[in-house]
């Protein structure tokens, strides 16, 4: 593969703004068919959400909108190592839902309804000696759960990198520390200034993660995105205690114990995010309620030391569903951002959407509810 | 041999600690990386990445290199605890294949036959709890 | 006068802005820590000092108060002296809470720690972090094995506990090693030698420091008299050692050196390693302030302005933790910060502050020669600082070697924080303290750059290990409380 000069960086088929793993994913698949793309990424690949996320790989419980795009993922996670010829860390473990009353029952019996009506089986529930099988120590008063036997985790840093490898071996570019500041289209081209230089391509993709909306913006398209920081704890190792992946129905509660023993705390709570800055501040009080839930679920949790708490970027449309498709306003403009804290799964299958639309102006996907323009009439 | 060098005690205000299932009495005041030091116990924990036996190094917690299990709390920094009259110091095994015990208390009412056979040999084996998820999961169970 | 922080501000949560705020917070009670109270300490002001001691001190006093020894004369001038800061200390009407580790503090002056397995929160307009200083680590072949320790905790152990280890082998360069090793010996401590690896022409360097009005500092004496106090009891003392390494597979059996091209090997049980100190960097970093590599210290130290003051206003940084200076010059950056403080709270004016700190400031500054001169002849050598051996141990927490770490750097790993993503390299309970300098230097000398322009890790909450129990319960302490901690 030839070394990537200068010219071919400022001036390509594709610019992709954003070097996490939607970027990094699209630029692969296209790479893949011959495409020359360059990912402009204004900090390090994978920096924010993409490489500090909580690497949960999970169809379960998923949006409708969202299920066929989340189930092709699956199965490509499945061989992504293979693939890519790099160490995803991903591992297939299960992850079970528990219920721990019978309201949380109750939602369980009515989303298997929804999902059998559609002909989706990949959700199985559990009864509560089946949930103490697989989770001998979850704590006496969960009565169930649901698993999907697909899922797992991976590792996000070494998974985007993964990405990112790949397609810099099939001839992509990634220009670090660029900072995207203006956006025009000139005839058939796209201008993309950073400070110092200029970049040109017939393509623009979006793939600005918790900056969607700005770039969106420059583009053309006005979305309601907002941005948080979900918090995240990890613990010194422990013995393990649960090898599938944990979450509760009704209940801020998520971890899973990677083979290493450490055990990543989640659950949805958020911090404060300060995207201007690339920074965040954590809330310790919602963390205690983490925690909270986590010995509630598992008593085993009162010996869990914490080591590091963090939380990252991410950008969350109003249905907690990703804008997935065309612009509406530009030609040759394409949006993969506000993931709304599970896109990380997704990554796999995105790369592939966003190559098709470039190349064959279509996909075999549902875009309609996930398209950028979705609130417009809405709101007025 | 660690020796001490400390003026005399009274020995009526001793504490007594258990370190390795071993009783040994201490002076008040000491730090729980000194008892173990003390009673020749050095080792302070298994690295849980190569198994080797590794002991304190800074002695003022900034290395977490002393870190034993307390009164079944592990991750204690030995060198930063002090002695507490009746305390259990146990040197650290956790290392990347340790299973959890079961808490007994934790168990439901009786189970059927193949479950209770099932979490005993989940605890019983050496192989790891993850892994027998794992392989229930390919066999399809 | 300096903007103030006020709770309760934008984004914080309301719990928050209904606590009641100290004015002044000081972490650490150290000489730095002590001395900030003592000075902050006035009618109007609440001051609270937190320190994970169960007694006052700090490194250099640690336990002046209640020392184990039968005659703790034996530590030295210096040391006894410190019994007159803790006795003012205790006088002083902070609320000092001792025994506790802080685990966080916010920019938003928000201070959480562990309190006998519980959190506990406050909050303070104005903060002072005193941490002090830790050893240098010494990655050199075998020192992660079990029978090498630090000097450092040869004489934390003397002081708390009153242990000595005989027929150990002390190694490396510094003030404070020859010190720990008169201690010993005053103690009737055996020593088997000690392996001195100040190379020749560091004498030479250092001279080029002393500037004509200083002909004889006192650290060059009390350093000389200490060498020759070693050298008189018999113990045998290998100056110009190089090429360190700890014999033994699974536990230290010996240590080998090389001196003018020849190998030697000693066996030993015990090797105690000390190359100087370099600042606790764990608050300072995870706070966020901006710090810069000092090339004189051969260390990351925070940005600060000759009162202490870091780069976000309301944060200063007092003592070792700022930068390493000594005892003496850590009491007098204590009492300059917290009159600084004291004016930023509007207690008393800026000329006050400035002619009550003039002395201070004026002793501090002249301490800096003194510093310039031991930080040269003591400057520890690049091959005990940037392992090149491949099985070494960078990081003890995951035991990465240097191997490991090229590996990753190869891989993409070219700054501290995606090489740690990429290896594990600093990311288990100690948090970097004992790799961090080693990563950031050995990145500079594969990236042939600047140590200033490769960085550190970025650092987070918690400082130390909190467990998920005591995480789960959070109280509130107001300046209103009682002083129940106080007890003498
Ligand atoms: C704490 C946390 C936990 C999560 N857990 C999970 C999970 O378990 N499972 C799951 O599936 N998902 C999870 N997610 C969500 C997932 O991480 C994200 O949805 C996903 O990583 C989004 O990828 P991205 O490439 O769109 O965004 P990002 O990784 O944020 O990448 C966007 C990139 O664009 C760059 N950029 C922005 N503006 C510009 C500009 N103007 N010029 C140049 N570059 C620019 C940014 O610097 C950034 O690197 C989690 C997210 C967080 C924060
Ligand atoms: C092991 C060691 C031994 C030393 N011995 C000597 C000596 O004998 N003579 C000499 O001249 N110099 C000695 N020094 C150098 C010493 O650092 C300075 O002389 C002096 O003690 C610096 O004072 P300080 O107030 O800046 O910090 P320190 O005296 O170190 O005080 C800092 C205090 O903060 C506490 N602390 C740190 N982090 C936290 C936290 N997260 N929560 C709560 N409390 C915290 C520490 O426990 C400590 O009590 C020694 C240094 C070390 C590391
Ligand atoms: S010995 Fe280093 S932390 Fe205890």
């Amino acid at each position: 593969m030839s070394v990537n000069t200068t010219s071919q960086k400022l001036s390509s088929d594709v610019l992709v703004i954003g070097g996490g793993i939607q970027g990094a994913s699209t630029a692969y698949h296209l790479a893949q068919r011959g495409v020359s793309v360059t990912v402009l990424e204004k900090d390090t690949v994978s920096r924010h959400a993409s490489g500090v996320n909580a690497g949960g790989v999970r169809l379960l419980g998923r949006n409708i909108a969202e299920v066929e795009l989340s189930k092709a993922a699956m199965q490509r996670w499945q061989q992504l190592d293979d693939e890519l010829d790099a160490d995803t860390g991903f591992r297939r473990r299960s992850l079970i839902n528990i219920a721990a009353d019978e309201n949380d029952l109750d939602s369980l019996r009515s989303r298997e309804q929804q999902m059998h009506s559609l002909g989706y089986f990949h959700e199985v529930m559990l009864d509560k000696r089946e949930l103490l099988e697989r989770l001998p120590h979850v704590a006496d008063h969960c009565v169930g759960g649901v698993v999907s036997e697909q899922d797992g985790y991976a590792i996000p840093f070494h998974s985007t990198q993964a990405f990112r490898i790949a397609a810099e071996r099939l001839g992509a570019c990634f220009c670090e520390g660029e900072l995207v500041e203006q956006i025009r289209k000139v005839g058939d081209s796209w201008l993309v200034d950073t400070k110092t230089q200029q970049y040109q391509a017939e393509h623009l993709v979006n793939c600005a993660g918790a900056w969607g909306d700005l770039i969106s913006v420059m583009i053309g398209d006005n979305v309601p995105m907002s941005y948080s920081a979900p918090m995240l704890m990890i613990t010194a190792r422990m013995p393990h205690f649960a090898g599938p992946v944990v979450g509760a129905v009704s209940r801020p509660l998520s971890f899973k114990q990677f083979e290493n023993g450490t055990v990543l705390i989640g659950g949805g709570a958020k911090g404060f995010a300060d995207r201007a800055n690339n920074t965040t501040r954590l809330d310790y009080s919602l963390m205690a309620n983490g925690a909270r839930n986590a010995i509630e679920f598992f008593p085993i949790m009162k010996t869990a030391c914490i080591n590091r708490m963090w939380s990252g970027l991410e950008a969350y449309m109003p249905d907690n569903l990703p804008v997935l498709g065309k612009s509406m306003r530009a030609e040759k403009a394409y949006h993969a951002f506000a993931f709304s804290a599970h896109g990380f799964q997704l990554g796999p299958v995105i790369g592939e959407v966003m190559a098709d639309l470039i190349t064959q102006g279509e996909t075999r996907f549902d875009l309609e509810p996930l398209r950028v323009n979705r609130y417009e009439r809405k709101t007025l | 041999m660690f020796r001490s060098v400390t003026k005399q005690q009274d020995p009526m205000t001793a504490v007594q600690v258990t370190i390795n299932d071993t009783l040994v009495s201490v002076v008040p005041g000491t730090t729980v990386w000194a008892a173990m030091a003390l009673a020749g116990e050095t080792a302070t924990r298994v690295s849980p990445v190569n198994q080797q036996v590794r002991s304190a190094y800074c002695a003022m917690g900034v290395c977490f290199e002393c870190m034993v299990e307390i009164n079944g709390m592990p991750n204690r920094q030995a060198c930063l605890t002090e002695v507490v009259d009746g305390m259990q110091i146990n040197r650290q095994v956790i290392t990347e294949a340790t299973i959890a015990e079961l808490q007994t208390e934790l168990k439901v009412e009786p189970q059927p036959q193949d479950v209770t056979g099932n979490l005993s040999e989940l605890t019983a084996t050496g192989s790891s709890l993850a892994a027998d998820v794992t392989e229930n999961i390919k066999t399809g169970e | 006068m300096t903007e103030f922080f006020t709770p309760g501000s934008s984004d914080s949560s309301a719990e928050e802005s209904s606590s009641i705020s100290y004015d002044i917070a000081i972490i650490g009670a150290g000489p730095a820590g002590m001395s900030a109270a003592i000075t902050a300490s006035r009618a109007s002001v609440s001051v609270v000092v937190l320190d994970d001691k169960p007694r006052s001190g700090g490194q250099i006093y640690r336990n002046v108060d209640a020392s184990p020894l039968p005659d703790a004369e034996v530590l030295g001038p210096d040391y006894i002296k410190g019994a007159e800061l803790t006795t003012r200390f205790r006088r002083c009407n902070a609320h000092h809470i001792r025994g506790v580790t802080v685990w966080h503090v916010g920019d938003n002056g928000e201070i959480l720690f562990s309190d006998n397995g519980t959190t506990k929160r406050l909050t303070a307009r104005q903060i002072i972090v005193a941490t002090g200083a830790m050893e240098r680590p010494f990655p050199i072949p075998g020192w992660h094995l079990p029978g090498v320790m630090s000097a450092g905790s040869a004489q934390v152990m003397l002081k708390s506990d009153g242990l000595v280890r005989d027929e150990a082998i002390f190694a490396g360069t510094g003030p404070l090693l020859y010190l720990i090793v008169a201690q010993y010996l005053r103690l009737g401590g055996k020593v088997k030698a000690l392996i001195d690896t100040t190379p020749k022409q560091n004498y030479l360097h250092s001279m080029t420091e002393l500037s004509g009005a200083m002909r004889a500092p006192g650290m060059l004496i009390k350093g000389v008299g200490l060498l020759n106090e070693i050298r008189k009891s018999g113990t045998k003392i290998v100056s110009f050692a190089e090429d360190l390494k700890i014999l033994g597979e699974e536990q230290a059996e010996g240590l080998s050196y090389t001196r003018g091209g020849k190998e030697y090997s000693l066996p030993a049980s015990h090797i105690f390693l000390h190359q100087g100190v370099i600042p606790n960097l764990n608050m300072t970093q995870a706070l966020g302030l901006e710090h810069d590599w000092c090339k004189q210290q051969l260390c990351w130290k925070p940005k600060l302005n000759r009162w202490g003051q870091s780069s976000k206003s309301h944060i200063a940084v007092a003592g070792d933790s700022g930068g390493i200076i000594g005892a003496d010059s850590a009491a007098a950056m204590g009492r300059i910060v917290a009159l600084n403080q004291l004016v930023n709270l509007g207690v008393i004016s800026a000329l006050e502050g400035e002619s009550e700190a003039a002395d201070d400031l004026t002793f501090v500054a002249s301490q800096q020669r003194f510093r310039r001169f031991i930080d040269r002849l003591y400057r520890p050598l690049d091959q005990q600082r940037i392992p090149e051996s491949p099985g070494t141990v960078v990081c003890r927490c995951e035991e990465r070697t240097v191997a490991d770490l090229k590996k990753g750097f190869e891989l993409g790993g070219r700054e501290p924080n995606q090489l740690k993503s990429q290896t594990r390299c600093g990311m288990g309970p100690c948090q970097g303290r004992m790799c961090g300098h080693t990563v950031s230097e050995l990145l500079a000398n594969w990236r042939n750059q600047p140590v200033a322009d490769v960085g550190y890790y970025r650092l987070r909450s918690p400082m130390r290990l909190v467990t998920l129990a005591e995480l789960s319960q959070f109280t509130d302490v107001t300046p209103k409380a009682k002083k129940t901690e106080e007890v003498n």
